[in-house]
């Protein structure tokens, strides 16, 4: 039966709806402001004439592509072009400047194929199974999952703890702006009616992240990132040499991709971060994450890729989509007369297994076409004029920016917090703690403040937030991210007072 | 701007960033004085606390232990400071003047900030000519392929 729905799915227009998927997910999320699912919400009615199975694999190639398409502007501009290519930023961008993005497009094109096969094969062969991982997540699992991105912020401090954890938490207050999701109180706004919506988190992404390169950009002469003397093509060949020595990174990050696109609500960018801090625990001395290394591009875009087939777990079995990409696809399913649950697997297997394999065709698809775009990417970014490159970059923020909610004051907040993190930057405050807080305060509250209405309830504080087996796995992992570099470091210069003695 | 002024701007703004963050902290905490529930103080009142705490061992540290890092470094002031006000002028004439027009003086504040190359007649021809097709393919896909009510 399943070879009936391999070949459905490589029907030559289930085949060429695959390709321009990705194609156009790619193009979509390459540019700062365009999400996925902006994508995705505009293509769907253009679905509903189509056969179920190729509707859904036009919006799952979308999807997959338009998650990879964000690491261009991550890595070339400094600019995530999707949410989940934050962490793509910081040994991106570090390596395009010192010349070596044309690898960087190469290596995080190569980790988002392995991340995307990794979960569209999860979703593939242990759905049912895995989906169970959606239910035992509770309020308090999420919050320790929070806090463990937030110990990123150790490293992302610049070697100053004090300023990163002021940011982070500035950050998080950011996030709290606005209606609070919890019980409606009206928070920080200050009388302002533009507040009231809160900062988004995608013009906060564009303006703390874009906005200071372009102030950077415009007050120097000088090309934007290094180039050699000639161009190269996009270098595949150092990039599969490099993506098969990290190996069991990409291995390790496909899985917590998948597992925590299994979470609904956590999404690519926690996946992306949570991979990225685990590479960084785990990383050998000499390899420098934050300062361009390999492992870092290819923990996040694996882990970010996976979450796709992930997240299409718990949607297909449960029900529950766990993004707002797959809450459409799941809208698209049931308009498309397909009902979810855990019995989709038998009553409508022709279409969902259609589906799955039209999703590992677009996965494959999308080496090709992602090395093929992002050589023109970094060819057009390295040899286009700054005097060109920064305004147009510059129209691109506030036309992304208004998109998102059609709102004047939200290009307003962008420049703003972009000028901001400009500034602070300037005195040792980085932007990547601010942002983490922003993009994890939300989680973070919700899952606290549910675990402690759930703890006082039942007179049980210290078991709720303490006493889960899953919380204190995720909170082991926290402690060993903050204190483990703090031991190594002491152990280290111990070693090297005894060795001078 | 010499070594010492560097120096000193660097301490300088390290110590006003962080009193900046101690006073975010101490406003939020007044702030959340008027929330009618608790839920939705516990959350911002802990990470005040936190950034409070925080920035104030910063601004102590960088007290007691001066050092010279940070400060605006080099770099020519007009050019940015025209890149953001013509940015910022094109989102208060926008519900004005629409959003073409209103970008055509992001685009060329920007354009204007980032030449730091001799203004020559193909330049000239090439850059705003870019800039026009540009500016017209973003405004075609985001105002009548995406449908965003671009005004």
């Amino acid at each position: 039966m399943e070879l009936d729905q391999f070949l459905a799915a490589i029907t030559p227009l289930n085949f060429a709806l695959a390709l321009f998927g990705v194609l156009a997910g790619t193009i979509v999320g390459s540019i700062p402001g365009l999400t996925a699912t902006m994508a995705l919400a505009v293509l769907v009615p253009v679905t509903f004439a189509m056969e179920p199975a190729s509707a859904l694999i036009l919006l799952g190639a979308i999807y997959t592509g338009a998650i990879y398409g964000g690491a261009y502007a991550a890595i070339l501009l400094n600019t995530p072009g999707t949410p989940s290519a934050i962490a793509t930023t910081f040994d991106g961008y570090p390596m395009a400047k010192r010349g070596d993005g044309d690898l960087a497009v190469a290596l995080a094109c190569f980790a988002s194929v392995f991340g995307g096969m990794v979960g569209a094969l999860a979703l593939l062969f242990l759905a049912p199974p895995l989906s169970k991982v959606a239910l035992a997540f509770g309020p308090i699992e999420y919050f320790w999952l929070s806090v463990f991105g937030l110990s990123l912020i150790a490293s992302l401090s610049n070697g100053n703890l004090m300023k990163g954890l002021a940011g982070g938490a500035f950050g998080m207050l950011l996030s709290t702006v606005g209606v609070a999701e919890v019980s409606a109180d009206i928070r920080l706004t200050f009388g302002s009616q533009t507040l009231i919506g809160g900062f988004g988190v995608v013009g906060a992404l564009i303006g703390l992240y874009c906005i200071p390169v372009l102030i950077d950009l415009v007050a120097v002469p000088g090309r934007h990132l290094k180039v050699e003397e000639n161009v190269k093509a996009v270098r595949i060949g150092d990039a599969f040499r490099l993506a098969l020595q990290s190996k069991f990174n990409l291995v390790r990050s496909s899985v917590i991709g998948t597992l925590i696109g299994i979470l609904p609500g956590a999404g690519g960018s926690v996946a992306g971060l949570v991979a990225y801090s685990e590479a960084k625990r785990t990383a050998k001395p000499h390899q420098k994450f934050g300062e361009g290394e390999a492992g870092g591009i290819m923990a996040t875009e694996s882990a970010n890729s996976a979450t796709v087939g992930g997240g299409f777990i718990p949607t297909l079995v449960l029900g529950i989509p766990g993004t707002p990409p797959d809450a459409i696809v799941l809208g698209a399913l049931l308009v498309q007369g397909v009902r979810t649950g855990p019995a989709m697997f038998t009553q409508s297997g022709s279409i969902v297994y259609t589906f799955i394999y039209g999703l590992l065709i677009a996965t494959i698809l999308m080496l090709p076409t992602g090395l093929l775009i992002g050589r023109y990417a970094y060819k057009s970014i390295v040899t286009i004029p700054k005097a060109v490159l920064v305004p147009t970059v510059g129209f691109m923020t506030i036309i992304g920016t208004f998109s998102i909610r059609n709102s004047v004051s939200d290009v307003i907040i962008m420049l703003c917090l972009g000028v901001f993190g400009w500034v602070v930057a300037q005195f040792g405050f980085a932007a990547s703690p601010i942002v983490l807080g922003l993009i994890l305060g939300p989680i973070a509250e919700q899952g606290f403040v549910q675990g402690w209405i759930i703890g006082d309830a039942t007179n049980n504080l210290f078991g709720m937030f303490f006493g889960r087996p899953i919380s204190q796995g995720i909170l082991a992992f926290t402690l060993i991210t903050l204190i483990l570099p703090i031991f190594l470091a002491r152990k280290k210069s111990k070693l090297n007072v005894e060795l001078e003695s | 701007m010499n070594r010492s002024t560097a120096r000193s701007q660097g301490q300088l703004g390290s110590l006003i960033v962080s009193a900046m963050f101690v006073l975010a902290g101490a406003v939020t905490l007044y702030d959340t004085l008027s929330y009618t529930d608790r839920d939705s103080r516990v959350f911002p009142q802990t990470v005040a606390i936190i950034l409070i705490v925080c920035a104030s061992i910063s601004f102590i540290m960088r007290f007691i232990k001066p050092t010279g890092e940070g400060g605006f470094g080099q770099g020519i002031w007009w050019r940015r400071v025209l890149l953001i006000s013509t940015m910022v002028l094109t989102c208060l004439v926008m519900p004005i003047v629409g959003f073409l027009p209103a970008g055509i003086i992001a685009f060329a504040g920007g354009l204007i900030a980032a030449m730091h190359d001799r203004w020559t007649l193909p330049n000239i021809l090439i850059y705003w000519g870019a800039g026009g097709i540009i500016m017209l393919v973003f405004y075609t896909l985001f105002k009548f392929v995406l449908n965003v009510p671009l005004p």
